[in-house]
C-alpha cells in the first residue's frame, strides 16, 4: 500500500507540475480569448526562456539575473512576433483568422525548433539548489514548493492586473465586447500586443519552472504546447480561472497516473481528458 | 472512358510520366526513395484534399491513422498468419472506421473546422504515445523491421531492387486513389460536398444528408491514409513511432496540399513533387536547416500563398495571355519532374 506521506509528496509534486501547466494554459487562454489566435508556438517561447536562462547561468551569472534575462528576451521576441506575424493574422477575421492563426503559429513553432536544434541541442536544467522541506512526516522537494509559490504569485499579480488596473480592465473589456471597447476609445490591437507579450512571459516562466524540476530540451517545446492546449481546452479556453483549475487538476492526475500506471498511460489519460471535454463541451472552442 | 472519368487521358499521361520516372535512376536507392516519398505524400495530401479541401474537416491525425494502418497490417499478418496483402484491407477498414467515427461525431455535433483540428491533434498525440507505450505490440520506440508483402521475391524474379518494386506498388495505389478521387468529385458525392461546403444549412434544407456525406469523406480519407502509412513503413523497411509523428506526416502533407493547391485535382501530386524536390535539395545542401525551412514555408504559404502553385501559375499565364490549352495546368508542372 502507498503510505500517507508518499501520497502527500505526490500531491505536492502534482501541484507543482500543475502550476507549470496552469501558467501555460493561462498563456494560451489570454491570447485566444482576446484575439482568437491559438498560439501553438507557446511551448517554443517556454523552452527559449528556460534554455537561455540555463545558458546565462552557465556563463557565470546569478540565478535571478539569468531568469530576468531569459524573460526579457522572450518578452522582446514576443513583441516582434506580435508586430510582424500576428499583425498579418489579425488582418483576416472570424473562422479564417483562427485557421490562419493555427497554421502561422504552427509554422513558427516548427521554424523555431528547427533553428534551435542547430545551436542548443542538449538537455538544460535550472537547479534552484533548495533543500528538501519536511512537512510533518512527509518530505517534499524544495523545488516543488518553490514552483507552487512562484506560480501562485505570478497568477495573483496577473489577476490583480486584470481586475484592478485601468489597462487590465481595458483588456477585459476587449475580452467581452470588442466593438464596445472600441467605442469607448480602447485600441484592441494595442491591448492584444500587450497581452501577447504577457502570455509569452508567463509561458517563459512556466518553462523555467519545468527546467527547475527536470531537464528541458528543444524537443520539449511541442510537448509544452500540447499540454497548454489541453489545459486550455479543459479549462474552457476563454476562462482564466478555468485554466488555472484545469492546470492544477491535470497536473495532479498526471503525476498520480505516472506513479501508479506508468508515464505513457498517464500521457494518454491527459490527452483523453481533452478529447472527452471537446466531445462534451464543444461550445468552448467556437468563435 | 472520359464519360466515366473526366480527364482520364491526362491522368494516364501523368501516370506514364511516373512509370518512366525511375528508369534513369534505377540503380540509385536514394533517388528511388525520393520518388517513393513523393508519391506517398501525394497520397496523404490527396486524402487530406478530400476530407479537408472538399469537406472542411481538418484531419490533423494523419500520422496516427497511418501508423494504425501500418501496425495493424503487420500485427494482423503476424498473429493470424495471413499475407500482408489480406491484412492491409483489414487495417484500412479499421482506420476508415476511425475516420468515419470522427467525422460522424463532428458532423452530428456541428463541430467547426477548428474544433475538428484540435480534436484530431489530440487523437494524434494519443496514438503517438500508444505506439511508443504498447511495447509488446509495437516494439516501443525501437520498432521492428518491416518487410511485408513479399516484395523481395518479385524483385528477384524481375531482376530489380526491392525499392523499385515498392515504388511501383505505391504508384499503383496512388493512381487508384486518383481515379477514385476524380470519380468521387465528379459524382453526386462531389456535388453534395460542394453544396455542403458553400452553405451547410442550405444544403441540408434541400435534402442533402450532411452527416452522411461528411462521414463518407472521413471514411475514404481514413482508408487512403492507412494505406499510405503502411506503404510509408514498407518504404522505410523498418517501423518506428517516429515515422508517424505529427511533424513527420501531418505538417508535410499540409505543406504539400497547400503548395499544390487545395481542391485541385493534381494539387497533391504537384505539391509533393515540389516539396520533395525542395527536401532533396535541402538534404544535400542544408540538412540541418530542413525543419526550420519547412516551418518558414508553412508560415509564408498560409499568409501569402493559400491558393497554391497551380492557381498562381494559371493566373500568371492568364495575365500574360498564354493559353495552357485547357485543363488546370497540373501536367505543366509535373512534366519537369522526372529529371529530378
Amino acid at each position: 500500500m502507498v503510505t500517507v506521506s508518499t501520497m502527500a509528496a505526490l500531491v505536492v509534486d502534482g501541484l507543482a507540475f500543475g502550476a507549470s501547466l496552469a501558467l501555460l494554459g493561462v498563456g494560451i487562454t489570454l491570447v485566444y480569448g482576446l484575439g482568437e489566435v491559438l498560439n501553438l508556438a507557446i511551448g517554443a517561447f517556454a523552452v527559449i526562456a528556460a534554455i537561455l536562462a540555463a545558458l546565462l547561468i552557465e556563463s557565470g551569472l546569478s540565478l535571478p539575473i539569468a531568469v530576468l534575462g531569459g524573460l526579457a528576451f522572450v518578452g522582446v521576441f514576443g513583441l516582434v512576433v506580435d508586430r510582424t506575424l500576428l499583425s498579418m493574422v489579425y488582418r483576416s477575421d472570424g473562422e479564417e483568422r483562427i485557421l490562419i492563426g493555427i497554421f502561422t503559429t504552427l509554422g513558427l513553432t516548427v521554424l523555431l525548433e528547427g533553428v534551435m536544434v542547430n545551436y542548443v541541442a542538449s538537455q538544460y536544467s535550472l537547479p534552484l539548489g533548495l533543500d528538501p522541506i519536511q512537512l510533518g512526516s512527509t518530505v517534499v522537494t524544495g523545488t516543488s514548493v518553490a514552483s507552487i509559490v512562484v506560480a501562485a504569485v505570478v497568477l495573483a499579480v496577473l489577476f490583480l492586473f486584470l481586475n484592478r488596473t485601468f489597462l487590465g480592465k481595458a483588456t477585459r473589456t476587449v475580452f467581452q465586447d470588442e466593438r464596445g471597447a472600441r467605442l469607448v476609445g480602447i485600441n484592441p490591437r494595442k491591448i492584444r500586443t500587450l497581452v501577447f507579450v504577457l502570455s509569452v512571459l508567463v509561458a517563459g516562466l512556466a518553462g523555467m519552472l519545468a527546467a527547475a524540476r527536470s531537464n528541458v530540451s528543444v524537443a520539449s517545446s511541442f510537448e509544452f504546447t500540447t499540454f497548454a492546449l489541453i489545459v486550455s481546452i479543459v479549462g474552457g479556453v476563454r476562462s482564466l480561472v478555468g485554466a488555472v483549475v484545469a492546470g492544477l487538476l491535470l497536473g495532479l492526475i498526471n503525476t498520480m497516473a505516472n506513479f501508479f500506471v506508468g508515464s505513457y498511460f498517464a500521457t494518454i489519460i491527459l490527452f483523453g481528458a481533452a478529447i472527452v471535454f471537446l466531445l462534451f463541451r464543444p461550445e468552448v472552442m467556437s468563435s | 472512358m472520359s464519360d466515366f472519368l473526366p480527364g482520364g487521358r491526362k491522368l494516364a499521361l501523368v501516370g506514364l510520366l511516373f512509370v518512366i520516372a525511375p528508369l534513369p535512376v534505377m540503380g540509385s536507392g536514394y533517388f528511388i526513395g525520393v520518388l517513393s516519398r513523393t508519391l506517398l505524400f501525394a497520397l496523404f495530401a490527396l486524402a487530406l484534399n478530400i476530407v479537408f479541401g472538399h469537406n472542411d474537416q481538418l484531419f490533423l491525425f494523419m500520422g496516427g491513422l497511418g501508423g494504425i494502418g501500418a501496425y495493424t497490417t503487420a500485427l494482423v499478418a503476424d498473429t493470424v498468419g495471413i499475407s500482408a496483402w489480406l491484412a492491409l484491407p483489414v487495417a484500412a477498414l479499421i482506420a476508415g472506421l476511425i475516420g468515419l467515427s470522427v467525422s460522424w461525431i463532428s458532423a452530428r455535433r456541428r463541430f467547426t473546422v477548428i474544433l475538428i483540428s484540435i480534436l484530431t491533434l489530440n487523437l494524434q498525440l494519443v496514438f503517438s504515445e500508444a505506439f511508443i507505450g504498447a511495447r509488446s505490440l509495437t516494439g516501443g520506440s525501437t520498432g521492428f523491421p518491416y518487410e511485408l508483402f513479399t516484395l523481395g521475391g518479385i524483385a528477384e524474379a524481375v531482376g530489380v531492387p526491392t525499392a523499385v518494386v515498392t515504388y511501383y506498388i505505391i504508384l499503383a495505389f496512388l493512381m487508384a486513389a486518383m481515379v477514385l478521387y476524380i470519380w468521387l468529385i465528379n459524382s453526386k458525392y462531389g456535388i453534395a460536398f460542394e453544396a455542403i461546403r458553400e452553405d451547410e444549412m442550405a444544403a441540408e434544407s434541400i435534402g442533402i444528408d450532411v452527416v452522411r456525406y461528411k462521414a463518407i469523406a472521413g471514411f475514404v480519407a481514413g482508408v487512403i491514409i492507412a494505406i499510405a502509412g503502411t506503404l510509408l513503413a514498407r518504404e522505410a523497411t523498418y517501423i518506428t513511432p517516429s515515422i508517424f509523428t505529427f511533424l513527420a506526416v501531418d505538417v508535410i502533407a499540409l505543406v504539400v496540399l497547400i503548395v499544390g493547391g487545395i481542391r485541385q485535382t493534381y494539387g497533391p501530386i504537384v505539391g509533393a513533387v515540389l516539396v520533395e524536390a525542395i527536401e532533396a535539395i535541402l538534404g544535400t545542401h542544408a540538412a540541418n536547416w530542413r525543419t526550420a525551412i519547412f516551418g518558414a514555408l508553412l508560415i509564408v504559404l498560409f499568409l501569402y500563398f493559400r491558393s497554391g502553385v497551380i492557381v498562381k501559375a494559371q493566373e500568371f499565364f492568364e495575365n500574360w495571355d498564354i493559353s495552357l490549352g485547357g485543363g488546370n495546368g497540373g501536367t505543366a508542372a509535373v512534366e519537369t519532374e522526372p529529371d529530378g
